[in-house]
């Protein structure tokens, strides 16, 4: 209980510094994961209909996330420099096969008879996309948006390996000065605080979630 | 490191919004196209980015035109090969550990007795997703010290949960009808499950195995930090030196590593499945 | 006929990509105003391709489509669909929207009035017997297949459309819900006069529905379209015959009521008639020659009582005015066929 106590002891002493570092964290995460959500239902919409484009979309953002995170980061360094950007780069190629894959799939599943009957009634494609079948695959690529911020956020914490902020920092921060008095309490902040936003941000969608899908389909 | 997800992961809509089953997946015809896909797209992947790294490693002129930091960083001998084998070493033992704790565990929290705490355990592994791997190593660091060995602790740790998931829901996923027909023939419990259900569920297992083994490989990029060597070191000179080969030199390497073993790992998914299925 | 066809099919042809024989082939077929044109055929024969041609769901690759005597072959088809109603045997209902919402559809992609929209979508839901207030706010998921089914047809009805299509709308329903749907649908046809063109395998309910009915063969050829009358009595070839199956005459019985027959007197509970006992059954007047026979057949009499609208007898109806009334029908049905050959 005395290292819980000295970390809470940290935690409010560096209190600024703590709700700085998660808001960078945070913005960093939710600023990859709209662009990737937009990028890759935009992507999904696109390929889903098309088998040979899907398989190739699918196969190489699975390979994004094969490729290891700090690799992947230092890849983009050349490019752009070091910072949050080469960082952000990174996670939002790692961010997008959940979403294109969830995406994909609940187009996929949406019943033949139903489109069928979308389009008998004189709906044009953009209706049955925006009214029919976005909808109905709604619940599921939010699920996907869900993974790919859990991912997102974890792998976030090593941005600081490349210049990038985030609660990584305090990770490293003790990392550094490890032996030293409050090392050990920084790295413990910055990996609980990156969960406690993993789960928060999952919640948050979570409710997201839940209020913009229709109680049609709930099981 | 690439946290990545169980590939046979997407969902059936009944299961939206429990986050322990959301783990759990149907797989689509879409699915099996795209990775009959990659497992041909990989190899062709591999080669030409060995071929960029090769072509641009001679290039470079390490050990003769090059600065001495570069060639220095970037010699074979003292420097990649070594960080290499460390690197595979790593990766080696710990999804070897993760294996032989993952899928006993996962037999035994599948067992009639002990079946209930199962989704309790799943959804604790899944919410784990978010948890930084870079916090854990250096956790482990305070407590265990510098070196290999702790690297390998960590990782088992970290990459225990996808192989223990699908152990869980491989085995679950076994017809309850095939299990009362064994049962009927006179087979023990221990038979079922040796002869039916571990069978039946290898190809979810080998699954979370590919998993384990690029999360590891992905995580011993970070070994260097706490003084477990790896190819992250090469990486991490780049970035001091402010050296633009040595960190691409090193991030190419890597990435070859992971996508040669993701592409070996798909193989054997492919080819472990019992016949008939 | 003076009446100018609701539809009217051209030659009419559809080839599938990638297939060369022809799912439909030179199909000429009208359809007029408000009556129920069953297409009925063995399964694959393009039954629902000639359906989807109509509301242009797929393309003609050969032959026009006029509608009012309009040719629809080019009119944009989301338009063209607007005015056409649409149920499928599958139904297709929006899970994600609520029976009021899925039956408001067309007139909402018509842009109506709010008020006029859920005004219309009560009279629907009444109309096929679901209580608006009740069902109104449910999702597809909380109904029955029948009351689905009924949503489904309301929900074409959506901006009363002038011709309905169903794809074998029944077909996926069991016997008994389905016998009240099809009695529930024609009770609405008597009131909506839509002209509707009805496609299904099974010719017991092709007799049932049909105004006309129209058989086909391979590639949508029309062996015989005729009224089930007619097609009973008189099949003309050997395809129809073993497609409408055992039992014809039978169910020709079913056209015709007791009151339309010249009966035999009865001679009262106790009269000596000639021809031994007795009938014992009763039926009205208003019963099919189809149920007099079972009476018959039940009462082992081969005569049955036939009751007027007091109950008091009013005559019998004997064996012999059943197999007089079949051999009626096939005369004036051969008279027709003679006739259309002597004319062409
Ligand atoms: N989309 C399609 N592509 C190719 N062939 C088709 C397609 N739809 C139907 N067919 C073929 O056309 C024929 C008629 O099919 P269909 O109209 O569905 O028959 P029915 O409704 O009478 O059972 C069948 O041989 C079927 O295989
Ligand atoms: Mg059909």
């Amino acid at each position: 209980m005395d290292g819980l106590q000295s970390w809470w002891s940290y935690v409010v002493g560096h209190s600024d510094d703590v709700f700085e570092a998660t808001l960078e964290h945070a913005q960093i995460t939710v600023t990859v994961v709209i662009l990737a959500t937009v990028f890759s239902v935009a992507l999904g919409i696109y390929v889903q209909s098309r088998p040979t484009s899907k398989a190739i979309a699918l196969a190489i953002s699975g390979i994004f996330l094969t490729i290891p995170a700090l690799a992947l980061f230092a890849l983009f360094i050349p490019l752009v420099g070091p910072g949050n950007s080469p960082a952000m780069m990174a996670l939002f190629l790692y961010a997008i096969l959940p979403i294109l894959r969830n995406t994909v799939t609940g187009l996929d599943e949406v019943s033949p008879a139903v489109v069928e009957s979308a389009r008998g009634m004189g709906m044009s494609p953009a209706q049955q996309l925006w009214r029919v079948r976005l909808p109905l695959a709604w619940p599921l690529i939010m699920t996907g948006v869900r993974i790919s911020t859990l991912l997102t956020v974890g792998i976030a914490a090593i941005a600081i390996l490349v210049g990038g902020g985030g609660l990584g920092v305090f990770i490293q921060g003790g990392l550094t000065r490890l032996g030293l008095p409050n090392s050990v309490e920084s790295v413990w902040v910055g990996t609980v605080f990156t969960v406690v936003l993993g789960l928060a941000l999952d919640a948050v969608l979570s409710l997201i979630q839940r209020l913009t899908s229709s109680r049609g389909l709930r099981a | 490191m690439s946290e990545s997800v169980a590939p046979v992961i997407t969902k059936r809509r009944a299961d939206q919004d429990d986050a322990a089953k959301a783990a759990v997946v149907s797989v689509t015809s879409t699915t099996r196209l795209w990775r009959r896909f990659s497992l041909l797209l990989a190899p062709v992947l591999i080669v030409a980015l060995a071929l960029v790294l090769w072509f641009y490693y001679q290039s470079l002129g390490v050990g003769t035109t090059a600065q001495i930091q570069v060639s220095s960083a970037l010699d074979w001998d003292t420097k990649l090969r070594p960080q290499l084998t460390q690197h595979l070493t790593i990766a080696f033992w710990s999804t070897l550990l993760v294996i032989a704790i993952a899928v006993p565990l996962g037999v035994l929290l599948t067992r009639s007795g002990v079946r209930k705490i199962g989704p309790a355990v799943l959804t604790v592994a899944n919410s784990g997703q978010a948890l930084p791997a870079y916090g854990l190593l250096i956790i482990f660091l305070a407590l265990l010290g510098q070196g290999a060995r702790t690297v390998i602790v960590a990782l088992v740790v970290y990459a225990i949960l996808p192989v223990l998931r699908n152990t869980m829901v491989g085995l679950d996923s076994v017809d309850r009808s095939t299990l009362e027909a064994g049962r009927g023939m006179g087979m023990t419990r221990l038979q079922t499950l040796l002869r039916i259900e571990l069978p039946l569920a290898v190809p979810v297992i080998v699954a979370g195995i590919r998993t384990a083994m690029i999360i590891n490989i992905g995580m011993a990029t970070l070994a260097f930090l706490i003084g477990g060597g790896g190819l992250g070191i090469t990486i991490n000179s780049g970035l001091k030196l402010n050296q633009d080969p040595v960190l691409l030199v090193g991030a190419i390497m890597v990435a070859l590593v992971a996508l040669t073993f993701d592409w070996l790992g798909a193989l054997a998914e492919r080819f472990l499945h019992p016949r008939g299925l | 006929m003076a009446v100018e066809p609701k539809i009217r099919l051209d030659h009419v042809s559809k080839v599938y990509p990638g297939t060369d024989t022809p799912a439909v082939s030179e199909l000429t077929l009208d359809i007029d105003p408000g009556e129920i044109l069953v297409l009925v055929g063995p399964s694959g024969c393009g039954k629902s391709t000639t359906l989807r041609l109509i509301n242009r769901m797929i393309e003609p690759t050969g032959g026009r489509i006029y509608l009012d005597g309009d040719d629809v072959t080019d009119v944009n088809p989301d338009q063209l669909r607007r005015r056409i109603g649409y149920v499928i045997q599958q139904i297709g209902l929006f899970p994600h929207q609520t029976i009021a919402e899925n039956v408001a559809t067309v007139p909402k992609m018509l842009k109506w009035e709010k008020k006029k929209i859920s005004a219309r979508v009560d009279e629907l839901l009444d109309m096929v017997g679901l209580d608006p207030r009740v069902y109104g706010g449910r999702y597809p998921k909380e109904l029955s297949g029948g009351q689905a089914q009924r949503v489904g047809v309301a929900r074409a009805l959506g901006a009363d459309p002038s011709i309905m299509l169903m794809d074998e709308p029944f077909g996926a329903i069991d016997p008994i819900t389905r016998e009240s749907l099809q009695n529930e649908f024609l009770r609405l046809q008597d009131e909506l006069r839509k002209t509707i063109v009805f496609v299904t395998h099974d010719i017991d309910e092709a007799i049932k529905m049909g105004d006309r009915i129209a058989i086909l063969g391979k590639q949508s050829v029309v062996h015989q379209a005729d009224t089930p009358e007619r097609i009973l009595a008189y099949p003309v070839d050997d395809f129809v015959r073993s497609f409408i199956g055992a039992g014809t005459a039978m169910k020709g019985l079913a056209f015709e009521r007791v009151g339309d027959l010249d009966l035999a007197p009865f001679d009262g509970p106790n009269g000596n008639g000639e021809s031994g006992a007795e009938p014992t059954g009763t039926i009205t007047a208003d019963a099919t020659l189809y149920e007099a026979l079972e009476e018959m057949l039940r009462t082992a009499d081969g005569k049955t009582i036939v009751l007027d609208d007091s109950g008091e007898p009013a005559g019998v109806v004997e064996l012999s005015h059943l197999s007089d009334a079949l051999r009626t029908a096939q005369d004036e049905a051969r008279r027709h066929y003679d006739e259309l050959e002597a004319a062409s």
